[in-house]
């Protein structure tokens, strides 16, 4: 069936089987891998996406539910024109809250909508807002630094050594 | 390949929704594509009520509050409404899934499904909640005590959607209580759960309890008995327990892959002491920090 | 990319170089390769613990629209065995299955949908036999036999000193049982790949795996084809943590991909295969006996290990050997006796795990040490400094340690800290309903193989044609950043930002053989083997520098971002005009490296032929700040420090986020996850009732370095990978203790169990 919808600012029109898992279509058939899926039960939150500016759960959204909608993916959230990050993404970039990266699209996007939706959020309300997103390598404790340093937009300069690295 | 609908309408709903057509109804999807998925279900048709406005919002009507069923949970949790008069209601919804899955499921959902793990539904017994369930034709009321027959299972007619919730402002209570024990602190499914409304007079006694328990029986519990003991007297550890143990002879429990019986059975009656740090409307608040 | 233009220096917290790939979602991971003309495979699996296969009717699925093949072991040609150590374990099982995972039929299909309707209408008749799944039943004369040669995979002894005799004259002896269950990795990329035939008959494959060297020899033996005409690709992995060592679709795929008329062929393992199908950490049951002096001395060790290595080998021996090894602890204790089992069951395939067989006894050895700290009336933080091993000292395998050895430092700098000094304060500070506790742990793991097998990196650094240093991986990046810390270091050689730096992902057409991503090895082995190239490299470039640069001597040459200068005249030439001067041939230098060995002559562990005893330890203590509600047994982490030696950091970010995963696993291992099994079956296939952490159950963890210098390291290094897994269990365990008196000796710790300790100890205290 044919489906209208915003793709990452495009006006898109696919024709695609209305049962069709939206996590599948969007790395299948339009190629953005960046979507991942970790356990298609709405379990992980690997598939996370914004649709019409809330995150949701790729996975468990079938490709009729497209219509009409905004969607982002991982792919829509730097600058499309210059490449520009969205300061959550450096911050994670700089404050090391990336390790295997495979959860990473889905964190990036649920920490985007919780500071649209909370712009000054404490670490527990951080933590509140990442719930829904597991991550196996990092144990959590630098995504919640960036988020909260993306929070505070801070100011990115030539990394120092880090104070409480070494004895 | 299964053919997926979309009304925007109830109107575009009642042309769809025919008895035999083997169609699964759903509005966020957290339950049914779950289900779907580990082959539970399959139905051979499904219609997706997202997009009916009718079936959103929420709205006053002098004492009551009328829940638009397709209202999802993220929505609930904001909404000053909610907030302010059903704060059990919001702390169940604040412990539910996650981010995202509250962004997609629906209160009408999670009480359609009817699992005995479903959060909103101990807040909404002791709420004294009603479902309205609309057809083409007509429209009638029930408690939610008895809409839920057992689990995963409603009263729900063929070509009957669940539309609102309708549920009274509690009248003079000041405790709102609720409880979710899971095995971790997010994305966790209820192994036993705890709502309770209580009215405590200035001079501390109790007046009202209302009390209802998920997760430790096929349907939400409830114990008059225990609650006749709390009332007219202070709380106290004393008393709490006596009706705990009250509690653990009232309750049902199964033993599955999250816990077992003796475990939830045990904790059932212990979440009542918990109310030893409920006493003013303050602890509450304290007690009940709700997310964003 | 653009990356800031600053010099990559050992020792400061360079930004990870692979993060911003990441970060946009550009990074393809094998699971994002989707070929053009794609073919799926997937395969059907037994579904009964033990059985006689008698007859598989895929008719059905055969005649199904869109099914390409349908293959059974009889198309297997070769071994049809794989396997890493021992080749045990079928890619089709043929006669007999050994767990609900064997796989019994592979087939090819269009899409995925047709793919599962094929599977679901392939019937497979097994006729089931008496199985067994557990190690002690499995041991005895009358029990299944899982393999024809029987049910130990190993039985060995580790002995120093007069062994267990020794407990007899030691002033305390505590006794103790531990059991710790199966666990899964997890990763959130689960196993996967796409592979194809080519005209000429080679393999190729792009796959989710932490040895894509080794895997080309793993299907070669099983598919009986010359393993080098397989091209192996590992690209970044969405985890491993040593699920994906080890072949586990690569076979699979491989055989697909020669029945696909040269289409390219993807296998992906959905989360619930995953569970069944993939690889586990080994349960363990340990009973142990530890004596000590009145003085606090540690006297005696005699420990009985049992592990559950589930139905095939994969490296269940070395999994024991490695626990075994370290079964002692950090310590000092002069007459040991390990008995070790490493026993076949029925249960799904126990493999390799970080922390592979020492977070098991790590939970068993420092139990014991508190249970003696408790019985001589000694403080259990001084109990294991007095104990901790110095350099020089010899461990409780009897090895002499050579090498650097911090963890009394780690104490040291544990017993000095906030944490550890405000505990009482914390601890009285506990809420109604809520009890407070603090446990302490002292753990190490060893790095690399050990004997019997040479842990060995080849590294290959280029100067490209665009006057770019390009240095080709020869171990896979599961996320450890062992790729950035490549970079940190050639740059740190090289003199070179990260704009003039690149890295190839491991290829085995590309890079060369450097061993598996495990063991703690890959920035050590293969850094060591990259200093020496990146200096070859460097040597040469000054030569040829001065060639062009008509200067009549090397001396006075200096390799700088971008050009080489002649220091005396000022003179300069770009680096690229030197990568389009030269050829190809001489702008690349290749070297290797072995991880030295120990040189002590044991006369124990005779019954390893490989992976004892090792040589390199990286040391942590660690301390876990708890609370548990006594109303729903529910036990939180408050607060954490960790203190890791690791000789010296090269990335303090990247050894953090080392550290605090390392602790965000261990607190699942502690506290929730256990894969359920009864007779056999999963019960938890989902991650709905298999529990991992979220970001509300890991608190803030502290990560201090304790720096030592590890002569033979990189830059002084030594891999941390996976000792900061192996302390959250005791410490918790201990801090669970600490709070309410209650010692589980059971793992994970988990409500129900906590709660029901507390009504038999509040019944036996009843008013």
């Amino acid at each position: 069936m044919k489906i209208t919808f915003v793709l990452n600012g495009q006006e898109m029109q696919i024709d695609a089987p209305p049962d069709r898992k939206v996590v599948d279509l969007l790395r299948e058939d339009l190629g953005l891998t960046g979507t991942k899926e970790g356990c298609g039960a709405g379990e992980c939150g690997a598939c996370t996406i914004l649709v019409d500016g809330e995150s949701r759960l790729s996975c468990l959204m079938l490709a009729v539910q497209l219509e009409g909608r905004r969607i982002k993916t991982i792919e829509g959230l730097s600058d499309a024109e210059n490449g520009a990050l969205h300061p959550v993404q450096e911050a994670f970039i700089e404050y090391g809250a990336v390790q295997c990266g495979f959860c990473t699209p889905g964190m990036v996007l649920s920490a985007v909508h919780l500071l649209e939706k909370n712009p000054h959020p404490t670490r527990d309300k951080i933590r509140q807002g990442l719930g829904g997103n597991l991550c196996r390598c990092t144990g959590y404790v630098k995504i919640v630094d960036a988020v909260e340093a993306a929070a505070r937009k801070v100011e990115r300069d030539i990394p120092k050594p880090v104070k409480d690295g070494a004895l | 390949m299964r053919n997926v609908l979309l009304p925007r309408s109830l109107s575009e709903l009642w042309d769809h929704l025919r008895a035999g057509s083997g169609a699964a109804v759903y509005a966020g999807g957290t339950d049914l594509l779950v289900k779907m998925r580990g082959g539970l279900v399959i139905p051979s048709l499904l219609i997706c009520l997202e997009r009916i406005e009718e079936l959103k919002g929420v709205s006053e009507d002098l004492g009551a509050i009328r829940i638009g069923a397709g209202t999802t949970h993220a929505e609930l949790l904001a909404h000053p409404v909610i907030r302010a008069h059903l704060p059990v209601l919001a702390s169940a919804l604040g412990t539910l899934g996650s981010p995202p899955i509250r962004n997609m499921g629906t209160i009408g959902g999670n009480i359609c499904t009817a699992s005995p793990a479903g959060d909103t539904l101990p807040p909404l017994h002791v709420l004294n909640a009603e479902v309205e369930l609309l057809t083409k034709s007509g429209v009638r009321r029930m408690s939610v005590k008895d809409f839920i027959t057992g689990p995963g299972k409603t009263c729900l007619q063929e070509e009957e959607i669940l539309s609102a919730v309708w549920i009274g402002k509690p009248e003079g209570h000041n405790v709102h209580h609720f409880e979710k024990v899971g095995q971790r602190n997010a994305l966790a499914c209820a192994i036993a759960s705890f709502a309770a409304l209580l009215r405590i007079s200035a001079e501390g006694i109790v007046e009202k309890a209302s009390m209802a328990w998920g997760s430790v029986a096929p349907t939400i519990l409830t114990c008059p008995e225990a609650e006749k003991t709390l009332v007219g007297e202070r709380i106290s550890l004393k008393r709490l327990r006596e009706a705990a143990a009250i509690v653990r002879n009232t309750v049902r429990p199964i033993s599955d892959v999250r816990a077992d019986a003796d475990y939830r059975r045990n904790v059932s009656g212990n979440l009542l002491l918990r109310l030893m740090e409920v006493q003013t409307p303050d602890d509450c608040a304290r007690l009940n920090q709700l997310p964003a | 990319m653009s990356f800031k233009r600053e010099i990559l220096e050992v020792g400061y917290s360079v930004p990870r170089f692979d993060a911003r790939a990441k970060v946009t979602g550009e990074e393809k991971y094998a699971i994002d390769h989707y070929p053009e003309n794609l073919v799926w495979a997937g395969v059907k699996r037994g579904g009964i613990a033990h059985g006689l296969i008698k007859g598989i009717d895929a008719s059905a699925a055969e005649a199904l629209p869109g099914v390409l093949a349908v293959l059974t072991r009889k198309d297997v040609p070769g071994t049809n065995r794989q396997g890493i150590v021992h080749k045990d374990q079928p890619v089709l099982a043929g006669e007999k299955v050994r767990h609900r995972g064997d796989p019994v039929t592979l087939v090819l299909a269009e899409n995925r949908e047709i793919l599962r309707e094929a599977l679901r209408l392939i019937h497979v008749d097994i006729e089931p036999l008496p199985a067994v799944f557990n190690p002690e039943e499995a041991l005895k004369l009358e029990a299944p036999q899982v393999h024809e040669k029987g049910n130990i995979l190993l039985r060995a002894n580790v002995q120093s000193g007069r062994g267990g005799e020794a407990l007899d004259e030691c002033d305390v002896v505590v006794e103790e049982t531990f059991e710790v269950p199966f666990q899964e990795h997890a990763f959130i990329e689960t196993e996967n790949g796409v592979a194809w035939q080519e005209p000429d008959g080679k393999i190729v494959m792009i796959v989710s795996s932490q040895a894509p060297f080794r895997d080309r020899f793993e299907i070669g033996h099983a598919l009986g084809i010359d393993s080098g005409s397989i091209r192996v690709i590992s690209p970044y992995l969405g985890g491993g943590f040593g699920g994906k060592d080890g072949a586990t679709v690569q076979c699979l795929l491989a055989l697909a991909a020669q029945h696909a008329g040269g289409r390219p062929v993807k296998m992906w393992w959905e989360r619930e295969e995953s569970f069944v199908a993939g690889y586990k950490r080994h349960g363990v049951r340990m009973a142990y006996k530890m004596g000590a002096m009145a003085d606090g001395a540690l006297n005696a060790l005699h420990c009985r290990l049992y592990y559950d290595t589930g139905a095939y080998a994969h490296l269940g021996g070395e999994v024991m050997a490695l626990g075994m090894e370290h079964a002692g602890g950090p310590y000092r204790i002069p007459n040991t006796l390990i008995e070790g089992w490493c026993v076949y069951t029925n249960n799904p395939i126990s493999g390799a795990m970080r922390g592979f067989g020492v977070c098991q006894v790590s939970f068993a050895f420092e139990r014991m040490m508190d249970l003696l700290a408790a019985r001589l009336g000694m403080d259990p933080l001084e109990l294991r400094i007095r104990n901790a091993l110095r350099r020089g000292d010899k461990n409780c395998a009897g090895v002499v340690q050579v090498h650097s050895t911090g963890i009394v430092q780690c104490l040291e700098t544990m017993r000095r800290h906030p944490l550890w000094l405000e505990r009482e304060s914390w601890k009285l500070a506990a809420s109604s309903f809520k009890r407070r506790g603090v446990g302490i742990a002292a753990v190490f793991n060893a790095m690399g193989y050990g004997r019997g097998l040479p842990d060995s990196a080849i590294a290959k650094v280029e100067l490209t044609q665009e006057g770019k240093f390009r240095v080709y991986s020869g171990v896979s990046d599961m996320g450890q950043g062992n790729a950035s810390a490549f970079f940190q270091m050639a740059g740190e050689i090289l003199c070179q930002d990260a704009s003039r730096m690149e890295l190839v992902q491991p290829d085995t057409e590309r890079t060369h053989p450097s061993g598996s991503s495990s063991a703690g090895r890959t920035t050590y082995t293969y850094g060591n083997a990259l200093i020496k190239a990146c200096e070859a490299l460097k040597e040469k470039l000054l030569h040829r520098a001065a060639l062009l640069l008509m200067a009549d001597e090397e001396r006075g040459m200096a390799l700088l971002p971008g050009e080489v200068h002649h220091l005396p005249s000022g003179r300069k030439v770009a680096l690229e005009v030197l990568g389009r001067v030269f050829p190809e041939s001489d702008r690349i230098s290749i070297s290797q490296f072995i991880m030295p060995v120990t040189q002590d002559k044991l006369d124990t562990g005779k019954e390893f032929a490989l992976g004892f005893p090792h040589a390199f330890f990286s040391y942590a203590a660690h301390l876990a700040y708890v609370e548990v509600d006594e109303l729903t047994g529910k036990v939180d982490v408050k607060d954490y420090l960790a203190v890791t030696e690791g000789g010296r950091v090269i990335n303090p970010q990247c050894f953090e986020q080392q550290v605090h995963g390392g602790v965000a696993q261990g607190i699942g291992y502690a506290l929730t996850e256990q894969v359920i099994l009864e007779r056999g079956e999963i019960m938890n296939p989902c991650f709905t009732n298999y529990i991992l952490p979220t970001a509300l159950d890991v608190p803030d963890i502290t990560s201090l370095a304790v720096e030592t210098v590890e002569h033979t390291g990189p830059f002084g290094m030594k891999g941390i990978g996976e000792v900061g897994f192996n302390a959250p269990l005791p410490a918790i365990a201990g801090a669970i203790e600490d709070a309410t008196g209650i010692r589980l000796t059971q793992a994970p710790l988990s409500a129900d169990r906590v709660l029901k300790f507390q009504g038999e100890s509040d019944n036996a205290a009843e008013r």
